[in-house]
């Protein structure tokens, strides 16, 4: 958790990142896999590769070749991260954080203890209890929380997938299926649709295989594999397929390249394991915290200390006092309390889809100032779907909403019929069987994604395609390839007694245009002319623009008399007509945005939270998505965007007046630090394109360095690295990939980025309500160090003993410090600024002298006017207390006369005392009715407030029950020492619990009339 | 109703507890007065502490039972309660994506 190792991390990534995804650390072994040179076998020829590996590209490997490469590279299986052992867990909850302070707390007391048994015949107990009570509450809340976090772990297991991986290899000639563990570099591997890849693969020969990189990249989109290399990046170009990526269609023959830890994914995993985290913002708090009370605590000890030195005690009773003082300063129940808090927040995140994989992480998303978020899946619906349509001259929207609550276009035109027809028809997609009780838009397409998006589209607005090509009879068929660049197939007509054969094709708009010479206008059909050829074009662009895929459109019915019934298309050396054909329009699809999310960003920003765009797909596409979920909002203009408008070139445009930019993963690779730092502070509007997983974690580490808590979202192994660095990273639970989940702190079960919105709400909630928790809890830390301070300096009876101070801590003060947690906000929490790390503490100096300083001082004038009033009543006027302490604990005094003459044996006076540490306890939880109620609200009026947070006045119920449960019960006096109090002394501290209510209120009252003022600036915690 | 019920308890509760308060000044243990016997000067010291112990205790219990009673009734007013501050944010935020 060392910052040291992080920075030297930073240098690491700034020296190879030109280079592939590397990562020191780990083992030695490791190092010199990573070492080994990137992939450059896709510019390798084939006969190359083979003879790279010894193989061949026919017959695979020979099994003894094999067999020695397994033992050689080992297995082909990702390393999985080195898991912590479950005692390692469990010590880090014993000894983390908070529990260091009571840990602290039990030594110095059985030291003290030690001391006393050591120097005195017969030790009081106290110190021993009390060193046994603080071992025995870090461990009670050190199992608590452990347990917490082993549940959370659990569902993470069970998203592991367990089911053992096959790969079909061919070695010596033959086909085998083997265990894909068992695959080596050098194999000859088969694939086909539906298979996941089994290693890095170099590919051979293909048959429209397409894969789905969505593991790698994010984008759920197929692209095709063939074995020519298109591409100098080897994660760009065509002929190499990536190990745990899946084939989605056809089939593939390559030779493996890379197994294990050694592919690209391996290495990816490898880099996000290696990753060091900072702590989480909570953590620092507690940790300032800490620093504070132990601050308080030494300086007061210190202070009597010196002062018991003074009065002429021993110099062993002053360290033993010193210890007394520093140990009372431990607010032994905070420990639980704030652990409490934190697991009733992560409870209800749960519930509201927001799994946090570790507690602490409950608050980070409240601290947030900036969150990453990819885009397919997360901030999109990740399914293609026909965006807009092109007929008629005139562009129509679709509806592109999740539940079809959208608005529809006309559809009564005669083009659009046609239009439909050519989209059903040209068309290979089609649902999986069994699915007809599903809605449309839920059923599984077996087809790519721009044909399964016209299936839907289509399905949806006229019913069952699959009815419409039975009765349009398929009689030959184009498929679509890259050199045509469109999909043609001719089709027999509905109309029996038509004997005509249907041509459709559909493709690039372009292309399309090109085979045409007549469009369909109004259902009629009209030459084509240059004023219509211009209104395509712009719908063209506009398309585009949007990031829209765009297809066009046409048909012809083939000419009786040339293509007569039975006529042998020949779709190999075409026989038949591909011009002249009618054109009827365009359909446009994009992966739309959520619906939520929209509201979503907006909630964010003005929550103060800054929305950064982080996506590997294309700068037009993320752009418009961007702008349609308000990430780069309306009116804003990149600098592209400024220098189209004023029509002058980009150099000349002043940066600073565009507040949006997008950058593309090129541009970044050649930033150097200080732009970068520029680019993230300048503009409050950014999207970042084409990037790589290295880039996005060089993205997560621009923005800490500019003191943001970054969010960073995600589900691909390509984000898994910029998840971990991330002060809280948020994968997705459906479509995510294991290794991001790992990687991640929180899951989104919903994939829904609203979802995080729920995260900051509840996070920057639980912030405020650990103030308040705190502040309650640490007020009463006043009334229980000043009776020994005063036993200490005027020599009265001990006025508050160790148990009851127990007691208190972890007894009556408890259910409402928990309580507090259920409070709701005082103000709209999301329409503030992030909090500033910086500035605003958990715990500062305020609210250290409010509870200590102000209401904790009240406290303690209570319980002792308790106190003096008892010893009173019993005959011991306050004059006589001073100095009366010697004989008082003496055990062989037994004629002690008080005011009154009368004369007090040992036992006797030892009962009264107990009697008054009753009341001196009963006091405090009277005060801390009002206290609980103060603390209730940080600047409002409990009035404004109301009393509606039940668990709270429950807890005030369960208090004062405790408080008469444990004065009255029998038997008490001999376990505790507690005696029956009479009625009247429980009201000894009523006016003091309304002093303090009235106190505060005039507080807030002033800290609101004067915003700014001094209250506020003195007492605003 | 329930409030009700709670003032009378409490009311009954306190009163029988009040009268022996306001009647004795100050007192110990009982032993503290048995070893003086001459029992005109003690009655003041006496103080009924078995009552006050039984008093003591039935109002620690009434005040348990009432808190588990909040509780509980806290389910049935929380549910028509809650939903009603959150409401806008759940249907804007889950719901419609799945």
């Amino acid at each position: 958790m060392g910052y040291g190792r992080s920075d030297s991390y930073r240098v690491a990534t700034t020296q190879d990142k030109d280079k592939s995804p590397k990562k020191k650390k780990g083992g030695k072994d490791m190092d010199e896999l990573k070492k080994e040179v990137p992939i450059t076998e896709h510019k390798m020829s084939i006969e190359e590769v083979c003879r790279k590996f010894q193989t061949d590209c026919v017959q695979g490997l020979t099994n003894a070749k094999a067999a020695e490469y397994l033992i050689r590279d080992g297995p082909n299986a990702l390393t999985p991260p080195p898991t912590t052992p479950e005692w390692v867990k469990f010590c880090r909850q014993l000894f983390g954080g908070f529990s260091v302070l009571l840990w602290t707390g039990a030594i110095l007391c059985f030291l003290a203890y030690a001391i006393q048994a050591a120097t005195e015949d017969d030790p009081a107990g106290d110190n021993l209890y009390l060193g046994i009570v603080l071992t025995a509450v870090v461990v009670i809340t050190g199992c608590f929380s452990y347990f917490q976090e082993a549940k959370s772990s659990k569902i993470m297991e069970s998203f592991k997938n367990m089911v053992p991986q096959q790969a079909l290899v061919i070695r010596e000639g033959e086909k085998v299926q083997i265990n894909a563990e068992e695959v080596v570099g050098g194999d000859l591997v088969e694939v086909k649709g539906g298979d996941r890849i089994p290693a890095d693969i170099r590919v051979v020969s293909a048959h429209g295989c397409k894969v789905d990189n969505s593991s790698l990249t994010g984008e759920s989109e197929p692209q095709s594999r063939s074995p020519d290399n298109t591409h100098d990046n080897p994660l760009e170009t065509r002929n190499v397929a990536f190990f745990s990526t899946n084939c989605v269609e056809g089939t593939a023959r390559g030779i493996v390249i890379c197994t294990g830890d050694r592919t690209v994914m391996g290495r990816i995993a490898t880099l996000t394991s290696g990753l060091e985290t900072g702590k989480t913002p909570i953590a620092k708090e507690i940790e300032h915290f800490i620093h504070i009370i132990t601050g308080v605590a030494v300086f007061l000890g210190v202070t009597f200390f010196i002062l018991a030195i003074v009065l002429g005690y021993s110099w062993l009773e002053a360290v033993i006092f010193l210890i007394g003082i520093i140990v009372a300063n431990v607010p032994e129940g905070l420990l639980a309390t704030v652990t409490v808090c934190l697991t009733l927040t992560a409870k209800r995140m749960a519930k509201k889809n927001c799994l946090v994989k570790n507690l602490e992480a409950v608050e980070t998303l409240g601290s947030t100032s900036t969150i990453c978020s990819d885009k397919t899946g997360t901030l999109t619906q990740n399914r293609m779907t026909v965006a807009h349509m092109w007929f008629d001259n005139q562009i129509h929207e679709a509806d592109t909403t999740e539940d079809q609550s959208g608005a529809s276009f006309d559809k009564s035109s005669v083009t659009w019929l046609s239009l439909a027809r050519v989209a059903g028809l040209c068309n290979r997609a089609q649902f999986k069987a069994g699915q007809d009780a599903l809605p449309i838009l839920k059923r599984d397409v077996a087809g790519d994604a721009s044909e399964s998006a016209l299936l839907k589209c289509i399905e949806l607005c006229c019913g069952s395609v699959r009815a419409n090509r039975d009765r349009n009879k398929k009689v030959a068929e184009i498929p679509f390839n890259s050199t045509n660049k469109y999909q043609l197939s001719i089709h027999e007509t509905e109309d029996t007694n038509d004997n005509r054969y249907l041509l459709v094709m559909k493709g690039a708009p372009e292309r399309i245009l090109d085979c045409c010479s007549t469009i369909m206008v109004q259902g009629k059909e009209q030459p084509m002319d240059e004023e219509l050829k211009e209104s395509f074009q712009n719908a063209y662009m506009e398309l585009g623009g949007l990031g829209e895929r765009v297809l066009g459109f046409c048909h012809t019915m083939l000419a009786e008399d040339q293509y007569p019934k039975g006529f042998a298309f020949d779709t190999d050396d075409v026989n038949f007509q591909t011009d002249q054909l009618c054109f009827i329009g365009l359909m446009s699809m994009i992966d739309p945005p959520r619906a939520a999310v929209p509201d979503a960003v907006g909630k964010c920003r003005s929550a103060g939270i800054k929305v950064i765009m982080v996506t590997g797909d294309h700068p037009i596409t993320a752009k418009a998505i961007a702008k349609g979920v308000g990430i780069i909002s309306e009116g804003n203009e990149t600098v592209e965007d400024i220098a189209a408008r004023l029509n002058i070139p980009v150099s000349q445009v002043n940066p600073r007046d565009a507040k949006a930019c997008v950058i593309h993963g090129t541009d970044l690779k050649d930033l150097s630090q200080d732009q970068m730092d520029d680019i993230l502070r300048n503009h409050t509007e950014i999207v970042f394109a084409r990037t790589s997983p290295q880039q996005k974690l060089i993205i997560v580490e621009g923005c800490q360095r500019l003191g943001a808590i970054v969010a960073v979202t995600g589900d691909g192994v390509n984000d898994s690295p910029a998840l971990k660095k991330a002060d809280i990273g948020v994968a997705m639970g459906i479509s995510g990939s294991d290794v991001s989940k790992q990687a991640a702190d929180m899951i989104l079960l919903d994939d829904n980025f609203a979802s995080i919105v729920t995260g900051v709400e509840e996070g920057r909630l639980i912030f405020d309500n650990l103030k308040k928790s705190i502040a309650y809890t640490l007020t009463s830390n006043i009334p229980e160090i000043t009776p020994f301070l005063l036993f200490i300096c005027a020599n009265i009876p001990l006025p508050l003993g160790t148990i009851t101070i127990l007691c208190i801590d972890l007894g009556t003060d408890m259910v409402p410090a928990i309580s507090l947690a259920y409070e709701t906000a005082e103000s709209d929490i999301m329409k503030r600024q992030p909090r500033n790390p910086f500035r605003d503490k958990l715990v500062n100096e305020r609210l250290i002298s409010i509870a200590y300083g102000q209401i904790g001082m009240i406290q303690a004038v209570a319980g002792f006017f308790a106190y003096f009033v008892i010893l009173a009543e019993n005959g011991f006027l306050p004059s006589r207390l001073v100095g009366i302490r010697l004989n008082w604990d003496d055990r062989s005094v037994n004629d002690l006369e008080d005011s009154y003459g009368q004369q007090w044996t040992y036992e006797q006076r030892k009962i009264v005392e107990f009697t008054c540490h009753t009341a001196f306890f009963v006091s405090i939880v009277v005060v801390q009715w009002a206290d609980v109620i103060i603390c209730k609200t940080r600047r409002n009026s409990v009035f404004q407030q109301g009393m509606r947070n039940k668990i709270l006045i429950f807890g005030l119920f369960e208090e004062t029950a405790l408080a008469a449960f444990l004065s009255y019960c029998p038997g008490m006096d001999v376990a505790l020492r507690m005696y029956p109090l009479k009625p009247s002394w429980w009201f000894c501290a009523f006016p003091y619990s309304f002093l303090i209510f009235v106190y505060d209120e005039v507080r807030k009252l002033l800290l609101r009339r004067n915003p700014g003022g001094w209250v506020e600036r003195e007492t605003y915690y | 109703m329930q409030a009700g019920t709670m003032d009378l308890v409490t009311l009954v509760v306190f009163g029988s507890w009040l009268a022996p308060a306001l009647g004795s000044a100050f007192g110990r243990e009982v032993f503290a007065s048995a070893e003086n016997a001459d029992k005109d000067y003690d009655s003041a010291f006496e103080y009924d502490y078995e009552s006050l112990r039984i008093g003591g205790l039935v109002f620690a219990v009434v005040l348990f039972v009432l808190g588990i009673v909040l509780i509980v009734t806290k389910k049935c007013s929380c549910s028509s309660d809650k939903p009603r501050p959150k409401d806008p944010d759940v249907e804007t935020a889950v719901p419609i994506a799945q």
